[in-house]
């Protein structure tokens, strides 16, 4: 019977001239889509390649320096392309693609994409994100509406009925009719990328595990959708209303909730401005050691401290620059205070996500969204990720350079010029995303809501439908 | 007979609920929309007035100082942050360049969660290098913010649609239809009159709303600007109910013609915006920001090697800073002023491309918005409310217009190596932003007006009329 129902409403689908063209559409915008965002990456990682060693070569020829001097010049980290953005873009847009790596200062991640684009960018772009996230609930909505209210409507539920079928082997047919044209277009599609991706030269960061979890994310949410609106198929009399309905869920579950989320968010637990954000970074600075102050209180200190530890009663007899070393000792505070109000950012997010993933019992689109992104590497925590490690080797440059300049110069020579070679010996920026396992188990929270939605969804589908 | 059919139209109406459930759902989502697009403006209000206060207070301060100094005090401060030195004003006591909301920005948050809208330019910072994003999570920022541009452009057609896609059918579906052809009524006439009833009341009460929020949540708004915007809402939504006109009278069933509607709401709303998008940028791509990076890099790096040779032609280009300070004495920030003129010119032409490229793809979108009545819409309401890419792209001119202003007032201080002192406070410029005036949307309202109505004509001449009447009814 589960053979027969399944025949019969492919039979019917294929035979609804409607539902043939909104097939081809979606599968036309996919390739669409995914053509463009194929010439993005390749164009994306090109200028990233080209421009990782052209900053590369400037900071290696800087000739003969001040190491500080060369700590003002700073360098460049530049974020990478990575190859499962091919699918999902997460917040690669919003989120800056370079940082600048200078002494005293953390600075943010500067030139997003949005900030390049028109007004129109916010309707948001044809990407295949966009066509996985919302298009395709669309379709399993047209695909699913009558399910059972065309039964009604043309009288064929008696019929049904008088054949002694069991309901739940009737609903698994009309089930795998929904899901398996999405299952194929889904299939397809993934394997595309998947070819796609092997393919680049820079095939070492791709994973065939993370494209297979993304699947996996996606069917579950698309599985979630075909149980929704079976549901409402099955509870409704007439095609119209189970349309409209259904509908409903789409618009709450993709439009409105991720919106609404992000206001609440947004005013329960507000970012400071980046002015404000800068003063008060500059007012933690002040209460500590700066390096280039060497008549402040905590100069004063630090002097004191270093004489005594030596058991030498002047600056010029201990056995490094102290200028340079007081420069390290400032520095290392700033880096403390970057963090401690970088680590309020962090927080702020975190208790945002919180507000994102209650609103998700009111939308399987939130934890689907939230995790294709993570395993994309296109998510808000990659970025803290790769900006962390940019600090990290911001701060290692720091010290690299400091300690350059405090053994191989004496108290208060400020004329000191490192040799040229000097600046090919740090070592280069090197950064890799998370590794999938990691990323899984920080979106842990995010799997198990999804999966509620699954375990839910067919419950409410198996065991509350049976009266139909 | 047209009289008993709106009486009898607007009872069934009022007794099946549906008026005053969507009337409750309107007034839930305009009341909800606005009052987070005013939280949003009551946020950057009280961020500008805060850092104002904080300015006005270092100025005191600097003032203080400036007293001590001025008396032959001892200051207590770090050396290079007393502010007699020029450079010490320039960098340690910038102004404020903000830019407050416009009195009707709650309608659309636009690009303004994108940027900032106070900054600081100060004297030895390069206007390049001047972030006007603000700190802000990119999930925000890619989910969209809950404004009253998102209830119009998105949900009011879906209120619409559900309003109105079974006009027809449904009469079909109950078998009511044929009792109303036995009336002597043309059922074109009488499907208007019924979507007629439909349009008033969702445009009256949507009118009432709108006034209501503006005046809760506006400030002192032009009339001018006011109506065009009621007005072009009005069009937009006439726009919706001519299109679900134009599918009623294809007589299919109710599901169908749902289905019809909203692929239009699709393609209209979410498709042809993105594409249009994505051809401007493909166009009109932009430069590489990475590769301007480099080229700023190197161009800063031939500069810094320059700098002796670059103060001597600053100097002769500008004799009057040689003959007013007769010590002559030139230490860092002489070098470094004169540099960063250098700099500046050299970059540019590079850093204009990127305006020339974004202006350019503003005249494509200008062209084609009339593809979609969403992106008039969009461009629109962005207008009104000072949140367009436009908006953001002048008041950046001004703020880098007024870091020059800035610069030039203390330059002949720092050449001339004279101090700054308290009665030359008075004189620092200070930066007032100066709002684009929005004037396309009286026209953008006309232009949907008449397409809604061009819509309406074309779905009668094309109707089934031409096969009689009887393939409307069975």
């Amino acid at each position: 019977m589960i053979k027969s129902t399944f025949i019969k409403e492919i039979r019917q689908l294929t035979r609804d001239g409607r539902v043939a063209t909104a097939f081809v559409i979606v599968v036309g915008l996919l390739a669409m889509a995914i053509w463009i965002s194929g010439k993005r990456y390749h164009a994306i990682n090109q200028e990233y390649r080209e421009a990782k060693s052209t900053e590369r070569a400037i900071w290696d020829n800087q000739g003969d320096k001040n190491p500080h001097s060369a700590a003002h010049y700073g360098t460049y980290a530049f974020k990478p392309k990575y190859p499962l953005s091919l699918l999902d873009q997460g917040v690669d847009k919003y989120a800056g693609t370079s940082i600048f790596l200078e002494a005293h200062k953390r600075n943010e991640a500067q030139f997003s994409m949005a900030t390049d684009q028109t007004g129109l960018a916010r309707f948001g772009d044809l990407t295949p994100d966009f066509i996985l996230l919302f298009i395709i609930p669309l379709l399993i909505v047209l695909l699913g509406y009558n399910s059972f209210t065309k039964e009604h409507e043309m009288g064929t539920m008696a019929l049904l009925k008088s054949q002694g079928t069991s309901v739940v082997k009737l609903i698994l047919g009309k089930w795998l009719a929904i899901m398996s044209p999405i299952f194929l277009i889904t299939t397809i599609l993934f394997l595309i990328a998947g070819v796609v991706l092997s393919n680049l030269d820079d095939f070492g960061v791709f994973s065939w595990e993370s494209l297979g979890v993304l699947f996996l994310v996606f069917i579950c949410y698309y599985v979630v959708f075909t149980n929704l609106v079976l549901i409402i198929s099955s509870r409704v009399k007439k095609s119209g209303i189970a349309l409209v309905f259904s509908l409903s869920i789409w618009i709450i579950a993709c439009l409105l909730v991720p919106k609404i989320s992000s206001n609440i968010a947004d005013t329960k637990h507000p970012y400071p401005t980046r002015q404000e954000f800068a003063a008060n970074v500059l007012k933690d600075k002040l209460e500590g050691l700066d390096g280039h102050d060497p008549w402040s209180k905590q100069a004063k200190q630090l002097e004191k401290e270093v004489l005594a530890e030596y058991g030498v009663d002047s600056l010029h007899l201990l056995p490094f620059n102290f200028d340079a070393y007081r420069m390290q000792k400032g520095e290392e505070h700033e880096s403390e205070v970057y963090l401690k109000h970088y680590r309020f950012l962090k927080k702020q997010f975190a208790e945002q996500s919180e507000v994102y993933q209650g609103l998700a019992a009111f939308s399987p689109f939130l934890p689907t969204r939230f995790l294709s992104m993570a395993i994309a590497r296109t998510d808000y925590a990659t970025h803290w990720n790769f900006a962390d490690a940019a600090e990290d080797y911001r701060v290692k440059t720091q010290a690299f350079l400091n300690n350059n300049f405090a053994e191989n110069s004496s108290y208060g020579e400020w004329s000191y010029r490192a040799s040229a070679d000097t600046w090919k010996k740090l070592p280069p920026f090197e950064y890799a995303p998370p590794k999938l396992g990691e990323i899984l188990s920080t979106n842990g929270s995010n799997l198990l809501i999804l999966s509620t939605w699954l375990i839910v969804s067919f419950g409410f589908l198996f065991i509350t439908i049976k009266k139909i | 007979m047209y009289k008993y059919n709106f009486i009898y139209e607007l009872k069934t109406l009022l007794r099946s609920g549906w008026i005053q459930f969507l009337s409750v759902l309107l007034l839930v989502l305009f009341g909800f929309a606005s009052f987070n697009g005013s939280q949003k403006v009551e946020k950057r209000e009280l961020d500008i007035a805060s850092i104002k206060k904080q300015v006005n207070e270092s100025d005191q301060k600097m003032l203080a100082q400036l007293d001590s100094i001025e008396r032959g005090l001892n200051v207590n401060a770090s050396r290079w942050t007393i502010p007699s030195g020029p450079t010490a004003v320039g960098n340690y006591h910038p102004r404020i360049a903000a830019m407050p909301p416009s009195a009707m920005a709650f309608i659309a948050t636009g690009q303004s969660d994108l940027f900032t809208h106070y900054v600081k330019p100060t004297m030895a910072g390069d206007d390049f290098a001047l972030n006007f994003t603000e700190i802000s999570s990119p999930v925000q920022q890619l989910f969209g913010s809950f404004d009253l541009s998102f209830v119009i452009i998105y949900l009011l057609p879906l209120i619409i649609i559900a309003f109105s896609y079974n006009i027809l059918s449904s009469e079909r579906e109950t078998g009511s239809l044929k009792l109303l052809a036995s009336q002597p009524i043309s059922i074109h006439i009488w499907v208007l009159q019924k979507i007629g009833i439909r349009f008033l009341w969702i445009a009256t009460l949507t009118v009432i709303l709108l006034l209501g929020t503006l005046l809760i949540f506006g400030g002192p708004i032009d009339s001018g600007t006011m109506f065009s915007f009621i007005g072009l809402t009005i069009a937009y939504i006439l726009f919706w109910f001519a299109l679900a006109f134009v599918v009623n009278l294809q007589a299919s069933n109710s599901a169908k013609n749902a289905i019809t509607i909203l692929g239009l709401w699709l393609v209209f709303v979410l498709l042809a915006p993105s594409i249009i998008n994505q051809l401007g940028s493909t166009i009109y791509p932009m430069p590489s920001r990475t590769l301007m990076i480099n080229k700023m890099r190197t161009v800063k790096a031939e500069v810094t090697e320059k700098q002796d040779e670059i103060l001597d032609n600053f100097l002769r280009d500008h004799p009057e800073y040689a003959i007013n300070d007769p010590n002559q004495s030139r230490r860092f920030y002489h070098r470094y002023m004169a540099s960063q003129d250098v700099v500046k010119k050299e970059l540019e032409p590079i850093v204009n491309e990127f305006e020339n490229q974004l202006d350019k793809q503003q005249t494509w979108v200008g062209k084609l918005k009339w593809i979609s009545p969403a992106i008039v819409m969009q461009q629109a309401l962005n207008e009104v409310s000072g949140s367009s890419t436009k908006d953001y792209e002048n008041y950046r001119g001004q703020v880098i217009g007024f870091a020059e202003t800035w610069r030039q007032h203390l330059i002949p201080f720092l050449y001339n190596n004279q101090s700054f002192t308290s009665s030359d406070y008075e004189d620092l410029p200070s930066f007032t932003f100066k709002p684009l005036t929005p004037k396309t949307s009286g026209i953008s309202a006309l232009a949907i007006l008449a397409i809604s109505v061009v819509i309406g004509t074309l779905g009668i001449a094309f109707s089934p009329r031409v096969k009689s009447s009887k393939t409307l009814l069975f």
